[in-house]
């Protein structure tokens, strides 16, 4: 065998050159040097100025050396585990790995009864969690909607509660305050067994958003410190708007967000050296009609994809963008914007690629969208798994014994491969069309339909302990309460 | 005198904000009031503004453009207007709620309005209820207009909603509500009087709610 001959090489997808990603590498850096951002949070202020910010009220700037030992201090790779123990939950992140989970806080959901487009509900929590347990594909949980039918502050403690009991899938929390983070994390904590076990296999990740252009709120800031001081796994992740809150160039827009993502790296790695930290977030283009942020846009594909490659530059996991759609409905539009994200995200090796199941430009969460983007993933993960070349799969001897007009039916290479070599779908339909007509013409929608239907109807996650559901019931008490003396 | 409304309005839909306050001067220098100039002028500007951004033949860039022009040409006219005590369609004061930082949609409906004749007093961001209750109290406006572009302040219009109801001004305003997670079933959920889907259409609400539609 000759030496470095068995490389993996799966298919991959870069962009820019290094040239080009010093240039982005660099200009973020001069942003947070000589622009800064505010940081609406004093505690952070005094954070960040103590160990070298330049602090003028609100604005914080950041000597670049901050930033380059925030950047070393973050790990590149590391774990979340899956809150039973099951190994085939857990996300290994590290270079040439994507995982794919739902997105957050949607307003709407199309029921999965009726079919119809309604406001998100409590009870809506527990079916899109089992629907991620449940697909191969989807490696990590959100609740793909904002409860609407609980006091309007509880809505993000109730999807966490919701989620936890039916995926054991790492959950990606967001939360509106740090009220939230501290119920949230009680919860996690008690079926991790403490904090220390907690630590050590972290089974959620804490999801914040900075504000562009260029500000860090309150809210978020909570958050994030309350995620570092506990070392809970950080999602920090903007959303800029080409045009509109962001520049409209793609390389500038790349620039201003990861500096917004950056600062919350910084103040994170500050309270916490070491800290996971998975840099955002979703990067698109302000629709200049309808004024919406696209998320079929194929800009958001390649913005994702541009600050994908800066973010592996750095040493960082980026928190990638897919499977959503503008669409209203399940169509080819949904299908064509859906697919090709994905696709697009899974080439770059983007760490964490969220918003599967969005539609609607993110207005209404639908597991039918996120069970068909897992035959969208499985599809693209088949590609980027890439050819193996070696002297086996070469099968020159194969050839050679099968000879002119044989076939390989019977080879016992043909046995060994065929089950991995191949891709077997799930929806996607390959029969002929006589057998296709006779079960009733089914199209990919009507498929994709029944699928959830029977994961809804079958699909049992694994339980949590039961101590776990009595913290459950004991925090969303508190929390009430809580809601109520402030009334 | 229609010779120069026209080319003022079309100053206004070209958004040209140099050429628009001297526009303004040379119709108020011919002797045209100065109510006249707004409604034949600038407002009939603004108008077909809102009517191409509605049919897509223009864009939000454009229509910035066009309301800084509209906004310099009032520059002028706003003293005249005020000392000569002229009525507008009604008062909006107008803010994006607390918790959210984003300004540029709730300002692009504060100038549509202003451009539809409105009087605009605009609070900023991350405006506290209370803000929005002094606010009330001080200017008497018809209508209340907010804004949030995150699904995460959303629920801030819920708490000013209620804040105003509990200062007992709930009955004197009417509320409108937009921003890009917001919809229809939304505002009716949280007890708001309207919803207005982008500025165009929150131009012609606040029309509505004032009885001038």
């Amino acid at each position: 065998m000759r030496t470095n001959y068995r490389i993996n090489s799966g298919v991959r997808f870069h962009m820019f050159s290094q040239d080009q990603l010093e240039e982005l590498f660099l200009g973020v850096l001069h942003v947070l040097e000589y622009t800064g951002l505010d940081v609406h949070h004093e505690e952070s202020r005094d954070i960040l100025e103590k160990s070298g910010a330049w602090v003028d009220g609100l604005r914080v700037r950041l000597p670049s050396y901050m930033v380059k030992r925030a950047l070393e201090m973050a790990p590149r790779s590391f774990t979340l585990f899956a809150r039973d123990g099951n190994p085939k939950h857990d996300i290994h992140i590290g270079p040439g790995r994507a995982h794919f989970g739902p997105g957050p806080t949607c307003p709407n959901f199309i029921d999965v009864e009726t079919l119809e487009r309604r406001p998100y509900v409590k009870s809506d929590v527990p079916i899109v969690a089992k629907v991620v347990d449940a697909l191969p594909n989807i490696d990590f949980c959100e609740s793909l909607g904002t409860v609407s039918d609980v006091h309007p502050d509880l809505g993000a403690l109730y999807e966490f509660a919701g989620m936890f009991p039916n995926t054991s899938k790492p959950i990606v929390a967001w939360s509106y305050d740090e009220y939230d983070s501290a119920a949230i994390h009680k919860i996690a904590v008690a079926e991790a067994g403490g904090q220390d076990a907690f630590e050590k296999c972290p089974n959620y990740v804490h999801y914040c958003e900075p504000l562009s252009p260029l500000v860090s709120t309150k809210e978020a800031l909570d958050k994030l410190v309350f995620a570092a001081r506990h070392r809970v796994p950080l999602v920090f992740t903007p959303c800029p708007i080409a045009g509109g809150t962001a520049p409209v160039t793609a390389a500038g827009m790349i620039i201003q967000g990861t500096a917004e993502s950056w600062m919350g790296l910084t103040i994170a790695q500050t309270i916490q050296p070491g800290l996971p930290f998975i840099m955002g977030g979703v990067f698109s283009v302000m629709d200049m009609s309808s004024m919406i942020l696209a998320y079929g846009a194929p800009e958001l594909s390649l913005m994702m994809a541009g600050v994908t490659e800066l973010a592996h530059y750095a040493g960082l996991p980026l928190w990638q963008t897919g499977g959503c759609t503008d669409s209203k409905t399940f169509d080819a539009q949904a299908m064509i914007e859906g697919s090709l994200s994905c696709f697009f995200s899974a080439l770059t090796g983007g760490d964490l690629c969220h918003d599967v199941g969005y539609t609607e430009s993110a207005m209404t969460g639908s597991v039918f969208q996120l069970a068909a983007m897992d035959e969208a993933i499985a599809y693209s993960r088949r590609i980027t798994r890439g050819i193996e070349v070696n002297e086996d799969t070469l099968a020159v001897d194969v050839i050679h014994n099968v000879g002119p007009n044989g076939h390989y039916l019977k080879q016992q290479h043909t046995r060994r491969y065929y089950k991995t070599e191949f891709w077997y779908p799930n929806l996607h339909d390959r029969r002929n069309y006589e057998e296709w007509a006779d079960m009733g013409k089914m199209t990919m929608k009507d498929r994709t339909i029944a699928r959830v239907h029977d994961i809804l109807a079958t699909h049992q996650p694994s339980p949590i302990k039961p101590e776990t559901e009595k913290v459950i019931q004991e925090v969303l008490e508190a929390a009430e309460d809580r809601v109520k003396q402030e009334a | 005198m229609s010779r120069i409304y026209e080319r003022l309005s079309t100053c206004v839909i070209e958004g040209d904000s140099e050429k628009a306050p001297r526009l303004v001067q040379n119709a108020l220098d011919q002797g045209e009031a100065p109510k006249d100039v707004l409604d034949n002028g600038l407002v009939v500007g603004m108008g077909e503004v809102g009517a191409r951004f509605k049919r897509g033949d223009m864009f939000v860039p454009e229509v910035l453009m066009s309301a800084d022009a509209m906004q310099a040409g009032l520059e002028v006219l706003r003293p005249l207007l005020t000392a000569t005590g002229v009525e507008m369609v009604g008062k909006i004061v107008l803010g994006t709620v607390k918790g959210d930082l984003h300004d540029i949609g709730k300002n692009l409906v504060g100038m549509m309005c202003e451009g539809a004749g409105f009087e605009v007093i605009n609070l900023g961001f991350n405006v506290d209820p209370e803000k929005f209750i002094e606010a009330i109290k001080e200017q008497q406006p018809n209508i209340v207009g907010m804004s949030a572009l995150l699904t995460t302040t959303m629920r801030a219009m819920w708490h000013t909603i209620r804040a105003i109801e509990e200062a007992g001004l709930r009955e004197q305003v009417k509320i409108m509500v937009g921003g890009a997670p917001v919809d229809a079933a939304f505002a009716e959920r949280i007890g708001a009087d309207g919803y207005g889907s982008n500025a165009p259409a929150a131009v012609d609400l606040a029309k509505q709610l004032v009885g001038a539609a």
